[in-house]
């Protein structure tokens, strides 16, 4: 997953003091391949309706009653296809990951939810109405003639009780009111629903009976992103955890309420250049081991041996429950591992300098970015951002690299101003510093920022203001 | 960049529904082939009508004998629906069993009905004397179910069968004309 970092950092350590932009052909492919899985997307749903042309349904329109069936077989389709993008998107391809990243990728799948289950919606009361008026039924009558007489249709009703399930728990508003643990565990519900989606595909409708080319592809497309999912959600982390065999060698405090958790592992050479990504952690200890943690690799990763031994280190702070009882983890403790994710890494560099910003825990991975993505002497800059000078964690780290790397670091500490809505201390903003007062030359930066979700978006203000592109900015939501 | 991805997706996707678009019309054509063949089809029911309100009459005291199956078998070879209405009035009188017709039962996909041929209190034959044909994938779904479904009947004497998956609409359809014949033929 790694070796395409691996490969573009070598010739770019090497080009970048040499002038002009070492990452521009990285930055287009990049942004070629986002562009790629954008149509992609598109045309998968347009090659649903699409097969529904193919097979004349467009002649379905002739009549009101059809109208209202044929509407509703396109709604279907189209529901479905979004369902199966939304899979997708959150199966952690490596070719998503690489193109857009984890984030953005799951923002489109949040984006998608209430599209999809509208068309879901619609395509049940449509095609109620439709039928309902080819045998002189009522809807509701119609519907319930459905269930009771059409084998599979049963099926299809749980489903989509299931997806309403899915989708309002994963509304933010009641999303907050229930702590995590349950949100996911109703989200697991999305693959009972697709499960007993599929069965009335295939056997109610006439699109893809037995014998069409419509329903290859269709199996091809479901039978797809199933296969998708299980390698790159099952197998992968396990082959991961298997691979690297971690286990929990230190616990250290890292300053009030933070600790740094240092494990141990084989083959770690080739998460070089992970340091800044993010894994999800599962500590095998006793009432945590079904806890994922995501958390950012706060160092990169160390070799010791020719054979790849060495060790990792994450720094996390007492968020939740669950995280607080990270401080009491025992050295020895197995850990079971899936990643690295995310596009916090020099993967996504499209500038020559670079500016690292980073808020509280968010601090963490840009100390880690800081250690490994390339630059020249001078065309670095580090903005270091807290309630106060213990709450810039790692500070001492960040410091002895910023003197060995040639960046240049500031520290901003100090409550921020009432009533203004600003990333800056009280006195910085009186003073009228901006994002621009630190690091001058934005234009030809990347700007990386990692720290709580309200000031990562004032600080993306203040660059998009300064008339930085959106891509050039680079930023991990931590807070869930 | 993002203009670049809107326009080539707002492109490719309308290419492929233009495509599917085109296709279909293809379809749509020799759909409506395939209703005028329908059509003659529809003569046939009523053809059949005339033969069911004959068997009212008939039903009564038709079971007697055995049948030359031979006979039987050559009368619903003839795929005219107006022999099988003779019959229907004959069956009274000769010893062949006779032939009962069920309902013709409306569905989203067009109506069925089917004819059965008794003898000696079975089941000789099951003949689809109308099938769901509202498009071509009703069409080729009739096609495909009616001979799998007339085998299973054969073999289970009643209507007491499954149905074909994928054709799930045409099957029930065809299994409630048939018990609707099976009660004509007091089976």
């Amino acid at each position: 997953m790694n070796t395409s970092t691996q490969t573009a950092q070598q010739p770019l350590a090497r080009r970048a003091g040499a002038g002009g932009n070492p990452f521009a052909a990285q930055h287009r492919r990049r942004m070629f391949r986002g562009d790629l899985l954008t149509v992609i997307a598109w045309s998968s749903v347009a090659a649903a309706i699409a097969l529904w042309l193919a097979d004349g349904g467009a002649s379905g329109f002739s009549t009101p009653g059809g109208t209202f069936t044929a509407l509703g077989i396109v709604a279907g389709l189209a529901g479905m296809d979004l369902v199966l993008l939304m899979l997708l998107l959150a199966a952690r391809l490596p070719i998503i990951d690489g193109a857009v990243g984890h984030d953005r990728a799951l923002e489109f799948h949040r984006k998608l939810g209430k599209p999809a289950l509208y068309l879901l919606l619609a395509h049940g009361v449509l095609l109620a109405v439709g039928y309902g008026m080819a045998d002189g039924l009522d809807p509701v009558s119609e519907a319930v003639s459905l269930w009771v007489q059409v084998p599979d249709m049963w099926l299809a009703y749980i489903s989509i009780l299931l997806f309403i399930a899915v989708v309002v728990t994963s509304l933010v508003a009641v999303r907050r009111r229930f702590p995590y643990e349950f949100w996911y565990a109703v989200h697991l519900l999305t693959y009972a629903a697709v499960l007993t989606a599929i069965p009335h595909q295939f056997s109610v409708g006439g699109l893809f009976a037995e014998g069409t080319w419509q329903r290859w592809y269709w199996l091809a497309v479901c039978i797809g992103t199933g296969a998708a999912l299980a390698h790159y959600r099952v197998l992968e982390p396990i082959v991961a955890t298997v691979r690297h065999q971690l286990t929990v060698s230190r616990v250290v405090s890292a300053g009030h309420g933070v600790v740094s958790i240092e494990m141990t592992g084989r083959h770690l050479d080739e998460l070089a250049g992970s340091g800044g990504r993010f894994f999800i952690w599962r500590f095998l200890a006793p009432g945590q081991w079904w806890h994922p943690h995501p958390f950012s690799l706060s160092a990169e990763p160390v070799t010791f041996g020719a054979d790849g031994g060495g060790r990792l280190r994450i720094t996390v702070r007492n968020l939740g429950r669950g995280s607080a009882a990270l401080a009491r983890l025992r050295p020895g403790t197995r850990v079971a591992v899936e990643g690295p994710y995310g596009l916090f890494s020099s993967a996504s560099r499209s500038r020559r300098k670079v500016v690292l910003i980073g808020a509280g825990i968010g601090i963490t991975p840009i100390r880690a970015l800081l250690e490994n993505t390339p630059f020249a002497p001078g065309e670095a800059t580090v903005i270091l951002r807290g309630h106060n000078q213990s709450g810039l964690y790692l500070g001492d780290e960040i410091l002895d690299l910023c003197q060995r790397r040639g960046a240049t670091l500031f520290h901003l500490t100090g409550r921020r101003p009432r009533g203004v809505s600003t990333w800056l201390p009280e006195s910085e903003s009186r003073a009228g510093y901006r994002l621009a007062s630190y690091a001058p030359d934005l234009a030809g930066s990347d700007i990386y920022v990692c720290g709580p979700d309200a000031w990562a978006r004032n600080v993306l203000d203040d660059a998009r203001q300064a008339g930085v592109r959106e891509e050039q900015l680079h930023y991990e939501r931590f807070d869930w | 960049m993002r203009i670049r991805a809107v326009v080539s997706a707002t492109l490719a996707s309308a290419g492929i529904l233009l495509a599917g678009w085109q296709s279909g019309a293809h379809v749509a054509e020799s759909a409506s082939a395939v209703g005028t063949t329908a059509g003659t089809a529809g003569t046939g029911t009523t053809g059949t009508g005339s033969a069911k309100s004959g068997l009212g009459s008939s039903a009564g005291g038709s079971s007697s004998g055995s049948a030359a199956s031979g006979d039987t078998s050559s009368g619903t070879g003839t795929s005219g629906s107006g022999a099988s209405g003779s019959s229907g009035s004959s069956s009274g009188s000769s010893s062949a069993g006779g032939t009962f017709t069920g309902d013709s039962v409306q569905t989203r996909f067009g109506s069925v009905q089917v004819q059965i041929s008794v003898s000696g209190g079975k089941i000789t034959d099951v003949k689809a004397l109308q099938l769901t044909d509202e498009d071509r994938r009703s069409v080729q779904i009739s096609n495909r179910a009616a001979p799998l479904l007339r085998s299973e009947v054969l073999q289970a004497q009643s209507a007491n069968v499954q149905t074909i998956s994928g054709a799930t609409v045409t099957s029930s359809a065809y299994l409630t004309s048939l018990q609707a014949a099976l009660d004509a033929a007091h089976l």
